[in-house]
């Protein structure tokens, strides 16, 4: 996970329950609480609701970081359905890094997650 | 307000010339004859994308404990392409992550080729990347340019194999001379690797992320800041849009 790796620079250690909850709302990141409502109201937010974000973004941060927020979250947005589309696997390495966190955040009860590596026909069908 | 020029000449707020550029460039691509798809048939993939969040079918699924059943036929749609093709595309769109490997050997069964199904989400992927942007902030969409004329050149890389997903990709060892420049400026991550049974879509697609989020270099490269929220802000939208799709990679 970059964010950790970020906080591991900066000497911080994130918090990443933001990542799967508002609740936690991710608050070791700067300015999370403009982000995030930002961010789920862009995948799923009502219009209403993704005005609103928009414009406490816009006036606390400025007309840049809406841009890049808001692409951001748009390219996120796309290469989610690539990655399930061709049930590509997380490489090796990154499961051994993440598997507390994943585990943590419930990330392994995704769809995709049940799926094995390896070719169609060589594995379990899912 | 009138849709916006893809270059957003005349946008309410200033986008990045990077950005501005390469969104004109997607579109120019989504006319033009693919590596499977003609011009016609990827503009009508992306309109069917536009479509499709609004099927009632892929609505009562997405309610429901199980996925659409293979071959169920959706309730709007424009018409224009082969029902496998929209339940490709909807699915994808309203429901990737409860696609599974057997839905996806059906298509197969039921004669998709896999590069025109690389094909198809790749410029899915484009459509939702450039429409959620402009959704985000609150803009109107794009129109979708006229198809150009041509023929797909209808071409697979040699070095792709079975292995890693559900269609078969080029490993960064298996690059051959005709797409050497494959994976230039990538790690050869799984993920660069999805879309490579179709090379012009990797080429196309990383060069929209390479703006839209960061390049590969600067991913890692913490002691510079190349964007208006920094790494970690810009790590939290990420992750936190990911798992709203419920997305595991």
């Amino acid at each position: 996970m970059l964010l950790r790796a970020s906080g591991e620079h900066a000497g911080i250690e994130h918090d990443v329950d933001g990542i799967t909850s508002t609740a936690g709302a991710g608050h070791s990141v700067r300015d999370a609480d403009l982000l995030l409502p930002f961010a789920e109201a862009v995948v799923r937010g009502s219009a209403a609701e993704l005005w609103a974000a928009r414009e406490r973004l816009m006036a606390e941060l400025g007309a840049a970081a809406l841009m890049d927020t808001a692409a951001t979250a748009a390219i996120f947005n796309a290469v989610v359905k690539v990655a399930d589309a061709t049930g590509i696997p997380i490489e090796a390495y990154k499961v051994d890094q993440t598997a507390t966190a994943r585990a943590a955040l419930g990330i392994d009860t995704f769809g995709q997650a049940s799926r094995p590596a390896g070719p169609i026909g060589q594995r379990p069908p899912t | 307000m009138t849709a916006l020029a893809p270059d957003y000449a005349d946008a309410p707020l200033p986008v990045r010339a990077d950005l501005a550029t390469e969104h004109a460039r997607v579109w120019r691509s989504l006319a033009a004859p693919g590596t499977w798809l003609d011009g016609s048939q990827r503009v009508a993939v992306a309109a069917e994308t536009r479509i499709a969040p609004a099927c009632p079918t892929c609505k009562a699924a997405a309610d429901a404990l199980a996925p659409l059943p293979s071959g169920t036929l959706h309730a709007v749609t424009n018409d224009v392409l082969p029902p496998l093709w929209i339940e490709v595309i909807h699915r994808v769109r309203n429901d990737a992550s409860r696609l599974t490997d057997r839905w996806y050997s059906s298509l197969l069964g039921r004669g998709m080729d896999p590069g025109e199904y690389i094909e198809i989400v790749s410029v899915l992927a484009h459509v939702v990347a450039v429409d959620t942007f402009t959704d985000a902030l609150g803009w109107p969409r794009h129109a979708l340019p006229k198809p150009l004329t041509g023929e797909p050149s209808r071409t697979l890389p040699p070095g792709a194999k079975p292995g890693l997903g559900r269609v078969p990709t080029v490993a960064p060892e298996d690059v051959s001379q005709g797409e050497a420049d494959l994976y230039e400026g990538l790690s050869g991550a799984n993920i660069h690797r999805a879309l490579s049974l179709v090379p012009a879509e990797v080429w196309s697609f990383f060069a929209l992320d390479a703006v839209m989020y960061l390049p590969d270099r600067q991913l890692r490269d913490f002691e510079h800041e190349f964007r208006a929220i920094d790494h970690a802000q810009i790590e939290l939208v990420a992750a936190r849009v990911s798992a709203l799709n419920e997305c595991y990679y």
